[in-house]
């Protein structure tokens, strides 16, 4: 290679030299259709020059050019613009030739470089037709690439630069990336296709190009006009001190977007974890802004949301139960994560459905190249994955796997536990296809199942099924779009059947199809525009109550399903109004209509709703609208940045919810419902309006933020006291809606690079509910506003890893927080041959503060690129200060005494380890 | 927890997650027993003064006396549970204005009682209360529910889980739906010692059959309340009901044991609230179960309606049966010996000796050994401590 540039360079540095000594003589010309021959003929016959080339390859060709003293080099710029022919010139000898470059452009960058001059000798046209064919792949830091139409005399002004970022060996898209270019502040970030766009200045630059796990890499480009880029970043291989969150060193002081969180797995993975798992839902509430009413209990709560409230998305797909085994793994299997997202304060207009949050879990595409796979050990779970390219390098699979062997833990239990049973596993398949460079097609597909059965005759158990098909067509280097068509279920079912009599089989199942488009197109330099429409289809079984055997006295009840239609559409401008200030602003519009056949019930207006005020019922056809509710939601922020390094940030949030869980229990139990929007029961209405400061420090290695938010929620769902929800075809008799409104104050410091890395939050939040619905007979508290079951105000969090060595480190995990409110008994009284209590106000009183500290020790396999397995140790110690956290207090009654109890789950060190392999 | 109870479908359970607790709370069990612990929770609550009034009792249409029990609340921290509201004056009235006056018994304080009242069970009826400061509490008027008979009160026994009493019942009317069961356990039983001897305050002497304490009769009486309801099903039919169960270790199984099984029928209302009562007061405060919810009964404060008042007046008949079940149908249950219970001889050296063993009480004599007397602490020896040895009047 060496050796061809010297030559090169030879070539074109003694042409040089003699084009400046022929500069003098200039030519005019006037070609209308000529054929290359006439051209040829013409310019040897005024010149000295001689032409060498194919006439084969040049013959279609057909010129028009008029030219007035120009010399040479110029005037065959001007004959062959627009052409895909090159031309060389060597001492009085020109060589044309078609569509081939022969690597001219390192002697050309090298001879700007050196020279300083205009290159003379070399005309490359990559004209529009020539880059569709073929979009150039950067793969090397030294190669110079040239972007759009090569123009002899460059304009100034801006170019839209824009590709696509791949990892070369598995071929998979990086998104994150940040694409900066040298001395100036022009950024970008590529997408969650690892595409991104970049306005640049006509003329050469260097990229600089940055991203989690990759090798930061630089590119050299000679920007004419628009044109596509695509970038190859290696791997990070060799260090286990990679700064994973460099991608998002722009992203937060200076994106738009406030209360966004990113992790990706390898940052997953270092923090410690129960049984040694790595668990995406417990990482998440290490972050500010998130809580859980109690440690075996998946669901979460997002600034004051409730757990319903969180859109729980896996490829795009509807998770309605993300735990396994009662809330202690989470449904999604860490070994084919890719990366995840939560959003809290701006939810982008693309989103909707849900008031709190969206969390996006994103499995990984499967390597391209080579079958590989992963495998991991654990106490109570093992799993496994395998990935690699079908037939041809364009279409990947990735597979993966989990079960529980727990059962041998429940048969070390004592004998009144033997007839307990409980097991899950789950599997997950996503299939990728790469026809073009335009289109990319994915498919996904998760099944998981619970069976437990304890110490009781019933046997439990749920599922989810999940299934989506996703293509992602690059129309332009401005418009891009994907379409998603899904279908989730979800359902679980409940069997008894050791009395004959009343053997029963309960089931419920929600099924949602749902399809989404979603564009993105950039406007110009100042505006980039997000678009889309989207709709979901949903069925749900409320309840089915089968007798089993023909002995079962049961009668079969069925609750009427229902169906209704979500869709919206939305439109999203990010504009930059100057360099220092940029505003976001999207609308949503979302249309629900709750549709037949379903018989509804009617009640007396201005009297509670109850079943003695139920007047009549209406019975509506299949697919006819029973009711529709719409409106717009608005998402808008903005951001201004003072400094480089310091910005201040504003949003504004409204949102809405059609559908939701029904539980009057205090955590998600499996047996809670989902209930959709119907004439007696109105969709949650939420908004927030949120405030943030943003600077980073040392270069942007530490990263801070303050946000504050106040948030309001409209329709929130309470229960009536005794309330029963399953089986229940009156269920709106039972239900009270809530006013609520939460606030707080978070502190966020994340610190990316160095040998500690980590982050540490404060957050002080409240979250209060009110009943003040005048048709409530006995409102909660009468009618006051009272802490809501998730309302800690004060959580504390550090998550930290110390890296002594490249392949040792130690992580350590700190958790605060306030303990939950509680109801607690004040008064006793006899009755029914007991002792009895009375009750305080709702949530009147605290469990005792929580706090806990985990302790992981990572031993890496050694890191040689060409061994066929890499295996690695995860060591660690759970809950180290052995602190008797309360799960739950409660009272009971023993002996005819009511006495209190404090039940810790995991009141020891737990210690645990888990073994994983990578071939 | 450790109950093998089945949480029957139709018994009220399910349609509240009240097995779905249970099942947690297995769960909670089970993680406690690999690394979790219960401890004493005892919070610090200021101290409200609460003195709300209980009524407790029904209005009985039938040949039974009608008793209403009234009493306050007191603070959770009080050792005494019991507050009488004593000196109120009672009627039970019907919707077409009779009254039946009940008075204070003199025997229980805070008790009032009537004569059998045997009322038109077509007819409403409620409460009125008329507390000693003037305060008029009156209940809904309520429906007379008439219990059909108990068909079976069985059992099902086995070692290792224990003697489940049921009960079975239907109505053909199928206008009963909604039940509620006390029940009254009672037992013989032995102390682990036969005193023949007995210190009458100055000597050892020998104790007369009269004064056996020997073989006693122990008594429970339901403290937890068992609900039942036949709504889901077609036929208004109850089919083995759980009551109570009992280990096979128990004691009441040592030789002869009873159940006296009351059956109640309810309005929905009714039943509302015990369901309601029970989830609030049996067990509360889990994170899976249903968060404590105001107690709404059906008397009120006439003037100021807001005030609360716990419990509920229905009115109605009762069906009672009791069974016997005696040691003998119930093989392979045994009662472990009490390895607490030693005896020893005592030497008189002195005379004063005995007094100072047998004049506290504390230590029984059983029985002349040579020179020394047999004897052991007071809880090997006497019965009556846990029990009565007068033979209960309905004893067979």
């Amino acid at each position: 290679m060496r050796i061809v540039l010297l030559i090169i360079f030879c070539l074109f540095f003694s042409s040089a030299v003699f084009a400046q000594k022929d500069k003098e003589i200039l030519y005019s010309v006037d070609f209308k259709q000529a054929s290359i021959n006439e051209v040829v003929k013409d310019l040897e016959a005024k010149s000295n020059y001689h032409f060498y080339y194919d006439v084969l390859q040049l013959d279609s060709l057909r010129i028009t050019v008029s030219a007035n003293q120009l010399t040479i080099t110029n005037l065959l710029n001007k004959v062959f613009e627009g052409t895909n022919i090159n031309f060389a010139i060597h001492n009085k000898n020109i060589f044309l030739i078609k569509g081939k470059t022969i690597d001219l452009d390192l002697a050309q960058a090298y001879y700007v470089n050196k020279v300083g001059k205009e290159p003379v000798s070399v005309k490359k046209n990559d004209t529009s037709y020539l880059a569709n064919e073929k979009i150039q792949y950067a793969t090397t830091a030294n190669k110079l690439y040239e972007i759009g139409i090569k123009t002899n005399d460059p304009k100034s002004g801006t170019a839209l630069l824009s590709g696509i970022i791949r990892e070369p060996t598995t071929e998979a898209l990086v998104k994150g990336a940040s694409i900066s270019i040298e001395n100036s502040e022009i950024k970008a970030i590529s997408n969650q296709d690892g595409f991104y766009s970049l306005n640049v200045p006509l003329g050469k630059h260097t990229l600089f190009i940055k991203a989690p796990n990759k090798n930061d890499a630089n590119r050299q480009i000679m920007v004419y006009g628009d044109g596509k880029l695509n970038i190859d970043l290696k791997e990070r291989v060799l260090t286990l001190k990679e700064v994973q969150i460099l991608a998002n060193k722009l992203s937060v002081v200076k994106n738009l977007e406030m209360g966004v969180s990113r992790l990706d797995l390898k940052t997953i993975k270092k923090v410690p974890s129960l049984f040694g798992e790595p668990d995406v839902l417990r990482v998440v509430l290490t972050l500010p802004g998130v809580q859980t009413v109690g440690e075996a209990s998946t669901g979460f709560n997002v600034r004051g949301g409730s757990t319903d409230q969180n859109l729980i998305l896996l490829n795009d797909a509807t998770i309605y139960n993300p735990s396994h085994f009662f809330g202690f793994f989470s449904a999604f299997n860490p070994d084919i994560v890719k990366d995840i997202q939560l959003y809290k304060s701006t939810i982008p207009e693309k989103f909707g459905g849900r008031l709190s949050s969206v969390l996006e879990v994103n499995n990984r595409d499967g390597n391209k190249k080579k079958i590989t796979g992963t495998a991991g050990i654990g106490i109570i779970t093992s799993r496994f994955s395998i990935e690699g390219p079908i037939d041809s390098n364009k279409t990947s699979f990735i597979l993966g796997g989990r079960a529980t062997y727990s059962n041998w833990l429940l048969k070390l239990l004592p004998d009144a536990y033997e007839n307990s049973k409980a097991s899950f596993y789950d599997f997950n398949l996503g299939i990728n296809h790469q026809f073009d460079q335009n289109n990319e097609l994915s498919v996904a597909g998760y099944y998981s199942k619970d069976n437990f059965k304890l110490n009781s005759d019933t046997s439990y158990n749920y599922s989810n099924k999940n299934a989506s098909i996703k293509w992602k067509h690059i129309f332009n280097s401005k418009l891009n779009v994907s379409f998603n068509l899904g279908t989730d279920f979800y359902d679980y079912s409940i069997m008894s059947d050791i009395n004959p009599v009343n053997a029963y089989n309960l089931k419920f199942k929600i099924n949602q199809s749902n399809f989404k488009s979603d564009f993105n197109y950039t406007l110009s330099e100042k505006h980039s525009l997000r678009f889309g429409l989207s709709a979901i289809y949903y069925k749900l079984n409320p309840g089915e109550f089968k007798p089993i055997g023909s002995e079962s006295l049961v009668i079969e009840d069925i609750v009427q399903q229902e169906q209704a239609l979500e869709s919206a559409i939305y439109l999203g401008d990010e504009f930059k109004v100057s360099d220092n200030f940029a505003i976001n602003a999207g609308l949503r519009y979302s249309l629900y209509n709750y549709l037949g056949p379903n018989t509804i019930n009617n009640y007396a207006a201005n009297l509670p709703i109850t079943e003695e005020n139920q007047i009549s019922q209406t019975s509506f056809g299949k697919n006819k609208p029973i009711k529709t509710y719409h409106g717009p939601e608005i998402r808008m922020s903005a951001r201004y940045n003072f400094t480089d390094d310091f910005s201040i940030k504003a949003a504004y949030n409204t949102l809405r919810q059609y559908i939701h869980l029904l539980s009057n229990t205090t955590a998600i139990s499996p047996t809670d419902i989902y209930k959709l929007s119907d004439p007696n029961i109105k969709p949650q209405f939420g908004n927030q309006v949120s405030l943030g400061l943003y600077k980073n420090y040392n270069s942007k290695a530490i990263e801070t933020s303050i946000e504050v938010y106040y948030k309001k929620i409209k329709d929130y769902l309470d229960y009536k006291s005794g309330a029963s929800l399953i089986m229940n075809h009156h269920i709106e008799t039972d239900i009270v809606s809530t006013k609520g409104k939460a606030y707080g104050i978070e502190f966020f410091i994340k610190k990316n690079a160095g040998k500690l890395t980590g982050w540490m939050s404060y957050a002080y939040s409240r979250t209060m509910l009110k009943m003040d619905n005048e048709l409530i007979g006995e409102p909660i508290n009468r009618g006051e506003y009272y802490p809501a079951n998730h309302d800690k105000p004060h959580a504390f969090n550090f998550t930290g890893n110390y890296a002594f060595k490249q392949r040792y480190s130690l992580s350590l995990n700190v958790t605060y927080s306030t303990g939950r409110p509680i109801t607690l008994p004040i008064a006793k009284y006899y009755y029914a041959g007991s002792e009895r209590v009375f009750y305080t106000d709702r949530n009147a009183y605290r469990i005792p503060d929580y706090f806990r500290t985990d302790l992981a020790f990572n031993i890496e396999g050694n890191h040689k690129i060409d061994q066929t397995f890499h295996n690695s140790f995860t060591l660690g110690l759970y809950n180290l200060t052995g602190r008797k956290n309360a799960y739950s207090t409660y009272f009971v009654k023993e002996n005819g005494v009511i006495t209190g109890y404090k039940l810790s789950i995991f009141a020891n060190i737990l210690p645990f380890i888990s073994y994983n392999i990578k071939f | 927890m450790q109950k093998t109870n089945i949480d029957l479908p139709i018994n009220e359970s399910w349609t509240n997650n009240l097995s779905m607790r249970k099942t947690y709370l297995s769960i909670v069990a089970l993680l406690l027993l690999l690394s979790g612990c219960k401890e004493n929770f005892n919070p610090v609550v200021a101290p409200i003064n609460t003195n709300i009034l209980v009524v407790e009792g029904m209005i009985n249409a039938g040949a039974d006396s009608t008793i209403i029990n009234l009493s306050r609340t007191v603070l959770v921290s009080e050792k005494t549970t019991t507050k009488p509201e004593i000196g109120a004056t009672l009627t039970v009235e019907s919707e077409s204005n009779q009254a039946y006056p009940l008075s204070e018994l003199t025997t229980k304080k805070g008790t009032y009682g009537s004569l059998p009242l045997n009322l038109d069970p077509s007819k409403k009826y409620r409460l009125r209360i008329r507390t000693a400061n003037g305060t008029i509490y009156l209940s809904d008027f309520v429906e007379t529910k008439v219990s059909p008979v108990i068909d079976l009160v069985g059992y099902d026994a086995d070692v290792t889980k224990g003697l489940q009493i049921y009960v079975n019942t239907k109505d053909q009317t199928n206008k009963s739906r909604y039940y509620r069961w006390e029940y009254e356990e009672t037992w013989i039983f032995y102390s682990a010692y036969q005193s023949l001897l007995m210190w009458d305050g100055k000597d050892v002497v020998g104790r007369s059959s009269a004064n056996s304490i020997y073989q006693c009769w122990g008594n429970t009486k339901s403290s937890t309340i068992v609900l039942g309801s036949s709504v889901k099903l077609d036929k208004d039919v109850i089919f083995k009901q759980p009551i109570i169960l009992n280990p096979s270790t128990s004691e009441k199984f040592t030789e002869k044991y009873s159940i006296l099984v009351k059956q109640y029928t309810l309005t929905k209302e009714a039943y509302d609230f015990w369901q309601n009562l029970k989830k609030n007061t049996e067990s509360l405060g889990s994170i899976f179960d249903a968060q404590p919810s105001q107690l709404t009964g059906n008397i009120h404060n006439q003037a100021n309606p807001l005030e609360p008042v716990i419990g509920f007046i229905s009115a109605g008949t009762i069906q009672k049966q009791r069974i016997y079940i005696t040691k003998g149908e119930l093989p392979g249950f045994t009662k472990p010996l009490n390895a607490d219970c030693n005896a020893a001889v005592v030497e008189p050296t002195t005379p004063l000796d005995f007094p100072l063993y047998f004049q506290s009480g504390f230590t029984v004599p059983i029985a002349f050994v040579g020179t020394g007397v047999l004897a052991s602490s007071k809880e090997c020896v006497d019965c009556t401590l846990r029990g009565t040895n007068k033979k209960p009047a309905f004893w067979q």
